[in-house]
């Protein structure tokens, strides 16, 4: 007993030193850099109240040589698992990868700018931000100061990493809800991971910081000047795209040469410059490779295609594999002679895997201005996708394979006879994975007439603006916990959507209702690509700030970390609770008292499974589209039957509020009318005042009875404490509905937490501010 | 419809548990007509029209009221159906729904008991099946039957694909006449 306390001593003796527990700038809290068992009772809470949902994807596991097994109707597998765990697990790997790749982003990040700056370069986010890391001060526990202690953060989530993936073996954890917990954890160190990654990149490239009104940035395939060389990078690394830009500027070319990104990547480069341009999220990646315009694309991590090489050779675009994450099998040229590499672009149409970024510019911006003249560039006219649409039997071959159910097949069909009505609608559902003209038996070339229904019209995006300003937080932090700023919701994620018009819409129903509203990543593009009837897009419509009604891109997908930190800044700053390594206090304030409801209804990949969960850890809900189904687990409560109990902090009392606030971690629907009254809902908090329980009850009910219909939220009782919730303009009905149904008054709660309802090393005394 | 199973199934064993396909609305009315507690889930695929005018809703609607079934309104289906006249019997989302039933010690919409058929009509078949998928795994107690005129091989009892919508509208027209008949 004594050599295991010894032990321990000395581990946390290891933990103080790297985060440097010395220097005062708070105490240290209860859980410094914590492992897979420190915050696991949090977990088992939160899980208690959302019990996890799973929706087997695969009957089967077969993950190892015992396999395949069937796990239905109760089999368990070879090495002893149930389908449940088997779900679970899968979740967790899916965070894993998610988490991995930021971190790993934010590691490659720092490498390289620490080469460039050196590990003392300090970290200065300009003079409204002083909380500049909230996400790894509450984790981690350090106060970071230089690029060199960003490192720090991320060797500890690189460890978390290894064990945790770890419990992944075949023959480890037993446990559906040990391994929801180890999802969670990894998924929280998939925010620190974000916030290392893009605090080195503000720090190291000179992005915008302390400010809300950056500048408005052309977006879309008419913004391009396809008479110029055109340089398309792809991906969220923006170490080479970044030089690709010194490089023109360098040599007087940033006027002479295009650039313009796709995905995270075109966010992180028109922070750098607001010169180039954003093609669109990854739903257009595959139209516009294909379509040729570019003349030399870059690929760089995360979310590239894998056969970028094969298209972009289809097409006569030069082609550079920038990282070490995707090479393509390609020749790595890194330590060749530039001439010679640029010789056999041009020459022998060559592709090259070059991992030394200034290298890779100067050959891109070589090879364009080489081959652009030489290189025919064009849409197809609508004459030309006429005849290549009367190929089309519309045996419905593609509408089998569409992820998006819709048959293209009847758009093209309608094309053949000169109507582009019906695939001008259906390019807004299509998410751009080409998977029908590879089924199609008559080998018509979709994707080229859709050249046709793709919009050349240019949109306005605003450029990432980078963590939320502490002068903000002082300003929003009592309306959001009182209630009187109906929420903040963060719509973010990929591209996945059922249509691209519903983030613009969403965006639209909510700014003009005086929420908060941020976006990050393919999610911030898709909702500047509509435009109202004015020809104006949501960037131009509402203020950049962050206040109510305002819409606020926070930038790529590692800016979601300033989300999250955001609602950590709320509990510090305005409510005063100390956040050094005091994680479950933190996340406590958040869940019930921060109205935010985060929305990834295009969500695909395995980062956004990740930035979702990390959110669900701190408790904040996340409503989800439909195709997010299959990522086989949701958090949901039975508002009827889950436990909503929760400690009045000031009467040191358990109390049965019966309120389901928030009712749902994670949750999928099916359509944008169903997820709008949910997000409103999922905006409730125990702690509203009247005043703003009766704001955001007002919205709920306004936005059900236009979406729903037929009469009052049948649930409206339950967040109904006393009659001052009740909004002034539904007074009467709801009074009426209320009686009829046998309500009864209850009192609100004066200081709502979980603490104390679970067992915890956290004292109930923490949460008093 | 089962899936053919090799002999040696860890080797090659590849899908799911299919559901029974069946074409016959005959069969299918009988299967209704002796549920005990029997729901009807309707999602939004429902507020399009037929080639003929008719809100595929009705349909729905109809089948309910053959052998007064209730009905629970996913997303926004409630505001149709209350205009058609019918009030929904609950106003689960379908993920809310199916979190519910895979409960056996739930009480049902009416609280008179879980119930022991669901049918699913109108959700788009992504989020239907793996709906239909959880309840297949942790709802042993209840069994699962699709309308919509895809087959759905996560539930026990699916429809075939209908190459034309009318064969499969007729086959809905028939299936509301065998459940109107009676025992």
């Amino acid at each position: 007993m004594a050599v295991a306390e010894k032990k321990l001593s000395k581990k946390l003796e290891e933990i103080q030193e790297r985060i440097k527990a010395d220097l005062p700038w708070e105490p240290v809290g209860p859980t410094p850099m914590p492992e897979i068992p420190d915050l696991r009772q949090w977990d088992m809470r939160l899980l208690k109240t959302y019990e996890p949902f799973y929706a087997p994807f695969c009957d089967l596991c077969c993950f190892c040589t015992y396999g395949k097994c069937d796990l239905t109707e109760g089999r368990r597998g070879a090495c002893g698992i149930d389908i449940a765990t088997q779900q679970a697990r899968f979740v967790l790997v899916a965070c894993l990868m998610g988490c991995s790749a930021h971190a790993a982003h934010g590691a490659h990040i720092l490498e390289f700018l620490i080469e460039k700056h050196g590990p003392d370069k300090k970290i200065d986010l300009g003079g409204s931000i002083n909380i500049e890391a909230p996400n790894i001060r509450t984790i981690v526990g350090l106060k970071p100061e230089t690029l060199g202690d960003l490192q720090i953060a991320l060797e500890y989530v690189f460890k978390e990493i290894g064990h945790l993936l770890d419990s992944c073996h075949t023959g480890q954890e037993g446990s559906a809800l040990d391994y929801e917990s180890k999802a969670l954890h990894a998924s929280m160190l998939d925010h620190v991971g974000m916030e290392a990654a893009d605090i080195a990149q503000i720090v190291g490239f000179g992005f915008p910081t302390s400010v809300a009104d950056t500048p408005l940035v052309d977006m879309g395939w008419g913004a391009i000047d396809k008479t110029k060389p055109v340089i398309l990078v792809s991906g969220h690394n923006p170490a080479t795209s970044t030089v690709v830009i010194d490089y023109l500027r360098e040599h007087n070319l940033e006027d002479k040469v295009e650039v313009c990104g796709l995905c995270c990547t075109a966010l992180e480069t028109t922070r750098y410059s607001d010169k180039a341009k954003i093609v669109g999220p990854l739903s257009r990646s595959l139209f516009f490779m294909r379509a040729g315009i570019a003349d030399v694309i870059m690929t760089d991590e995360q979310c590239i295609r894998t056969d970028t090489p094969q298209e972009a050779a289809k097409v006569g675009s030069a082609m550079i594999a920038c990282l070490d994450k995707a090479m393509y099998g390609l020749e790595d040229a890194s330590e060749m002679d530039t001439d010679e590499i640029v010789r056999r672009m041009v020459d022998n149409k060559e592709q090259f895997a070059i991992l030394d970024s200034p290298k890779a510019a100067e050959v891109a911006v070589k090879v364009a201005m080489e081959i652009a003249p030489l290189r025919k560039k064009g849409w197809v006219t609508e004459a030309e996708a006429i005849e290549l649409a009367k190929k089309c039997t519309n045996c419905k071959m593609c509408e089998q394979v569409c992820p998006n159910l819709f048959n293209i097949g009847a758009g093209v069909t309608e094309v053949a006879k000169g109507n582009f009505d019906l695939i001008r609608q259906q390019f807004l559902q299509c998410i751009g994975c080409g998977k029908c003209e590879e089924e199609c038996p008559n080998n018509v070339p979709i994707f080229k007439i859709m050249q046709t229904a793709a919009s050349m019209e240019t949109w306005k995006c605003r450029a990432g603006r980078g963590p939320v300003m502490d002068t903000e937080i002082r300003n929003v932090g009592a309306p959001i916990t009182l209630g009187t700023i109906p929420g903040v919701i963060a719509i973010v994620g990929c591209s996945n959507n059922p249509n691209i018009n519903d983030i613009a819409d969403m965006v639209e129903e909510f700014a003009k209702r005086k929420y908060i509203v941020v976006l990050t990543g393919c999610a911030a593009m898709a909702a500047g690509m509509k435009k109202d009837a004015d020809g104006k897009t949501v960037y131009e419509k509402y203020p950049p700030d962050f206040d109510g009604g305002g819409v606020v891109n926070i930038g790529s997908c590692v800016a979601n970390s300033h989300i999250s930190g955001a609602a950590i800044k709320i509990a510090n700053i305005f409510a005063a609770l100390p956040l050094r390594a005091n994680y479950e206090v933190m996340a406590d304030y958040v869940l019930n008292r921060v109205g935010a409801c985060g929305v990834a209804w295009g969500a695909y990949s395995q980062k956004a499974a990740s930035i979702g969960t990390g959110f669900n850890r701190l408790g904040v809900p996340v409503v989800l589209g439909p195709h997010s189904s299959k990522y086989r687990r949701l958090y949901l409560s039975r508002k009827e039957e889950a436990d909503w109990k929760v400690m009045d902090a000031r009467k040191k009392e358990i109390v049965d509020t019966v309120e389901p606030a928030p009712e749902h971690l994670a949750y999928v629907c099916e359509t944008k009318e169903k997820a709008m009254p949910m997000m409103a809902k999922l905006c409730i908090r125990r702690n509203d005042t009247p005043q703003g329980r009766a704001i955001k009850l007002n919205h709920y009910i306004s936005l059900h009875k236009k979406y729903i219909g037929g009469g009052l939220p049948e649930d409206l009782h339950l967040f109904v404490r006393r009659d001052a919730d009740i909004p002034l303009v539904y007074k009467k009905e709801v009074r009426a509905h209320l009686q009829e149904i046998g309500w009864q008054p209850r009192e609100p709660i004066g200081l709502p937490t979980l603490i104390g309802t679970y067992p915890t090393k956290v004292s109930v005394d923490s949460v008093i501010h | 419809m089962s899936a053919v199973i090799p002999r040696h199934r860890v080797n090659v064993l590849t899908g799911i548990k299919s559901a029974k396909l069946i074409e016959d609305a005959g069969e299918y009315a009988d299967l209704i007509k002796k549920a005990k507690r029997p729901l009807l889930v309707v999602g939004p695929l429902l507020l399009a029209s037929t080639a003929d005018g008719k809100f595929l809703m009705e349909y729905a609607l109809d089948i309910a009221k053959a052998c007064n079934i209730p009905i629970c309104a996913t997303a926004q289906t409630r505001g149709k159906i209350v205009e058609l006249g019918i009030q929904p019997a609950s106003l689960y989302d379908v993920v809310e729904i199916v979190n519910a039933l895979k409960d056996p010690d739930w009480q049902g919409v009416k609280k008179e008991g879980n119930h022991d058929l669901v049918m699913f009509f109108g959700i788009r078949s992504d989020l239907g099946n793996q709906g239909l998928s959880t309840l297949k795994h942790f709802a042993p107690h209840l069994k699962t039957m699709t309308l919509c005129k895809h087959y759905f091989p996560h539930a026990n009892y699916s429809l075939p694909n209908f190459k034309k919508d009318a064969k499969w509208q007729e086959f809905l027209e028939s299936l509301i006449a065998n459940l109107k008949k009676g025992d």
